[in-house]
């Protein structure tokens, strides 16, 4: 019998980066089927192609033997794929039982709708999956958790033939999460029902998988039956691949505290972090996606609030309460995403550039055009930014550029601490050279920078020290001699 | 890259085109539209809506909205005509509390947006009947006018007299455009503005205050208003109740004519002028062509939406880059 879902040869390009290579690998009907891989892999890109969000440049899938061009979600709907996404796809305003019928021609009875109906079979659902709350109440009085559950018992009610679980149990508690495994489990049992599930926790995998698969910088690895494979065999299948380290004199680095935190706890999303950044250091901080890295960062920053917890800078004790407060104890941050946080793109280049320097281009309030001028010229060339005019708006620019552009202003600031939030995100390998340059130049100048990535080889080959996170706690340090990809991928899996 | 700095001014450019067409159409469907005296009262006619419509342009590029400003602008006038027929403090006394006053209704607006944190539209519809019933229970629903010498013989009334047949009005906003234009592309606020309005969170974490940016914004919008009404009073000689009503609308009209977005971020001080200009000239040709006045209101929805079009075709370039 043919596998239910074939990949033949997918490739996929975004512009000049390549999420998937030639993966090729099949799916046989009935199966847990484990998707691994570290961020960046080409695990989302590849649900996304059977999810109908993108079709493969290069290359085919089949369904059943059969070859089918997914190109909307709708066909894939109808070739009996359902897929929990990471984010909750639902409308907080609405019932459960009414986000769990939304689109579905159950909801109604001619032109009314069947109340009723949804209602029961809502009840059932949630008996199912042990959750004690009304099919009429409203989604956003769940939790997160909650909703995720709704999410995949909504996807569950429809009795799909596969069903593609992203990272469903990120929000999940222990038991919570046993009990979507054994839905998920009687599911394959009594429909035969083919799961593809992705998840970074690699003892999920362990336990309900029947065979995995291992991505690598969107290139097929290797497809293993679960029972023949240990947990680090397979962090070496996801990692292992050949880092160019270059090495540079990092005289510059000393011991001299810049900032140092201590007992930073968050709500749910991370606890009792404590670490110290040192003059001239680049400090890296690794973990999967939604290890709390990007939030450990913006709270310090005051972007987002801190429940507890003390920040120091250069031994004294400070408190901040908004970026603005940051700024001025001279802490630039570099955010995660370029066009929300980053930019303003109805601005031109230089109006971007310029937007934390004010004070300096500026004399009781007026703008100094000539000041202003000279300095994005500068700017211009010591960044080497590939410009038409300064005054072009910052959208004509490639992403490279941007990112350029972006760092540029925080480092105007002449700031003593620099955090980077993925600095190399989305822009092609060349800018990620240069970008490299500029933060090695920034460290030698004395500034401490703090990192996060999602790309281990970035980190290893910038980083002074690494430390790394899982699930919003700090389980492991590694210092630039000890690292090695695997050791930060066992820290970050916690394992 | 010339080109895009073109396109970019465009948006200037294009009501300009209308403000163009509509002239050359004026001029030969009525003899009387050139003449000096109709275009002075063309520029007249602007004033109210022209002071008004500037501070919703900061408003606006900040990406919010003002709908209390008719409202804002009769109490203040009710306050001011108040004061001035009691004779109890000098006309400058006057003069200087109902701008005082218009700054405190902008801030509450300000505040109640910025520090509760309810939308604007609500805030401000709420304000707008709140305010309204201010200047109801000002003048106990009456009217105020036949004002005593101590306020016709004061200083406050040249804002309504005339210099060698220019109205003084003229003068006091066409200055009011010129400062507005140098604050809002000259200075760091105006800078901040466009940022809050563009991308507030980027702003917020460039360490602008996004929220005082804007809460200066509803004061100035507050101050411009209590302008617009002290010049009122003086040309007209009387308060009414109702003064004012609709007039948000207009405001908002005539700034998205300038070629602002109502999403943020974009917009002139130059084009709000040039849109309050054609507003007026589209108001002063149905009359000259003795179009019946229920159509004028008709007319300037349909220049509106047409001038918003021409600005999508120019726009979509951008958002394509």
């Amino acid at each position: 019998m043919a596998p239910i879902i074939e990949f033949k040869n997918i490739t996929k390009r975004f512009g000049g980066t390549v999420a998937l290579d030639h993966v090729s690998f099949s799916i046989e009907k009935g199966e847990i089927h484990c998707l691994c891989g570290e961020n960046g892999a080409g695990k989302s890109t590849l649900i996304n192609l059977c999810g109908g969000v993108f079709t493969p440049t290069e290359g085919q899938i089949f369904v059943n033997g059969q070859q089918e061009n997914i190109n909307s979600i709708k066909k894939s709907e109808k070739l009996g794929f359902s897929i929990v996404h990471q984010e909750i796809p639902l409308c907080l305003n609405m019932t459960i039982a009414h986000n769990i019928f939304l689109g579905s021609a159950e909801a109604t009875k001619g032109w009314f709708l069947n109340e009723k109906h949804m209602n029961e079979k809502t009840r059932e659902l949630l008996d199912l999956f042990n959750l004690k709350v009304e099919p009429t109440t409203l989604l956003g009085a769940l939790s997160i958790a909650e909703q995720s559950i709704v999410q995949i018992a909504k996807a569950v009610y429809f009795k799909p033939e596969i069903l593609i679980l992203d990272e469903p149990t990120a929000a999940l508690t222990n038991d919570q999460r046993e009990v979507m495994f054994r839905v998920v489990r009687s599911l394959v049992k009594e429909q035969k029902t083919t799961v593809l599930y992705v998840s970074h926790r690699l003892e999920e995998v362990m336990e309900l998988g029947d065979r995995l698969t291992v991505l690598k910088d969107g290139k097929y690895v290797t497809t293993k039956n679960v029972s023949d494979v240990t947990m680090d065999e397979i962090v070496t299948l996801m990692v292992g691949r050949k880092i160019e380290r270059t090495e540079w004199d990092r005289s510059y680095v000393t011991n001299e505290e810049l900032l140092s935190v201590k007992n930073l706890c968050n709500g749910k999303k991370f606890q009792n972090i404590s670490f110290s950044l040192h003059k001239g250091e680049i400090l890296g901080l690794a973990g999967f996606v939604g290890a709390g890295r990007t939030e450990v960062l913006s709270s310090i920053f005051g972007a987002d609030k801190l429940d507890s917890g003390d920040v120091y800078i250069k031994g004294q004790k400070v408190k901040i309460r908004t970026p603005k407060d940051a700024i001025r104890q001279g802490i630039s941050m570099i955010p995660e995403n370029r066009r929300d946080d980053g930019l303003v793109t109805s601005m031109t280049i230089k109006q971007n550039a310029q937007l934390a320097v004010m004070d300096r281009i500026s004399n009781r309030g007026f703008l100094n055009e000539s000041r202003s001028v000279k300095m994005m010229e500068d700017m211009i060339a010591k960044y080497s930014i590939k410009v038409g005019g300064m005054n072009d708006m910052i959208l004509t620019l490639s992403g490279g550029n941007q990112q350029k552009v972006v760092i540029a202003k925080w480092i105007g600031n002449d700031p003593q601490i620099l955090f980077c939030d993925e600095p190399t995100r989305g822009i092609d390998v060349g800018a990620k050279s240069e970008v490299y340059e500029i933060l090695k130049d920034i460290a030698s100048q004395g500034i401490g920078i703090l990192m996060v990535s999602s790309e281990l080889p970035e980190l290893l080959n910038l980083c002074d020290r690494i430390i790394v996170m899982h699930e919003g706690r700090i389980t492991g340090e590694v210092t630039r001699e000890e690292a090695t990809e695997e050791l930060i991928t066992k820290y970050a899996a916690a394992i | 890259m010339k080109e895009k700095r073109k396109i970019k001014k465009m948006g200037e450019l294009g009501v300009f085109a209308v403000l163009v067409i509509i002239f050359v159409i004026m001029s030969f469907a009525s003899p009387v539209f050139l003449k000096t005296s109709n275009l002075i009262n063309i520029v007249r006619q602007t004033v109210e809506i022209g002071i008004m419509a500037i501070g919703m342009t900061f408003l606006i590029i900040a990406g919010e909205l003002d709908l209390s400003i008719g409202s804002l602008f009769a109490t203040t006038a009710m306050f001011g005509g108040y004061l001035f027929k009691n004779e109890t403090v000098p006309a400058t006394l006057v003069f200087f509390l109902v701008l005082i006053g218009g700054i405190v209704l902008g801030c509450v607006n300000g505040l109640l947006v910025t520090r509760v944190g309810i939308p604007s539209f609500i805030v401000t519809l709420g304000t707008m009947k709140i305010y309204r019933s201010f200047a109801y229970a000002i003048g106990g629903g009456q009217s105020i006018g036949q004002f005593p010498e101590s306020a016709t013989n004061s200083w406050v009334w040249a804002l309504g007299a005339k210099i060698n047949g220019i109205p003084v009005q003229i003068f006091v906003m066409i200055g009011l455009f010129i400062i507005a234009h140098i604050l809002l592309k000259k200075t760091t606020y105006g800078y901040q503005v466009y940022a809050t309005g563009g991308n507030a969170r980027a702003a917020h974490l460039s360490g602008i205050n996004v929220k005082n940016v804007k809460l200066i914004a509803f004061a100035i919008m507050g101050f411009l208003c209590a302008t617009a009404a002290l010049v009122s009073t003086a040309y007209l000689g009387t308060v009414t109740t109702t003064s004012g009503a609709g007039r948000e609308m207009d405001a908002i009209a005539a700034v998205i004519l300038g070629g602002a977005a109502l999403s943020g971020g974009r917009g002139t001080i130059l084009g709000t002028f040039l849109g309050a200009i054609i507003m007026a000239t589209v108001k002063n040709g149905m009359v000259l062509l003795s179009v019946p006045v229920f159509w004028q209101d008709g007319f300037i929805g349909v220049v509106v939406i047409l001038a918003v079009l021409v600005d999508l075709f120019f726009h979509k370039n951008d958002s394509e880059r």
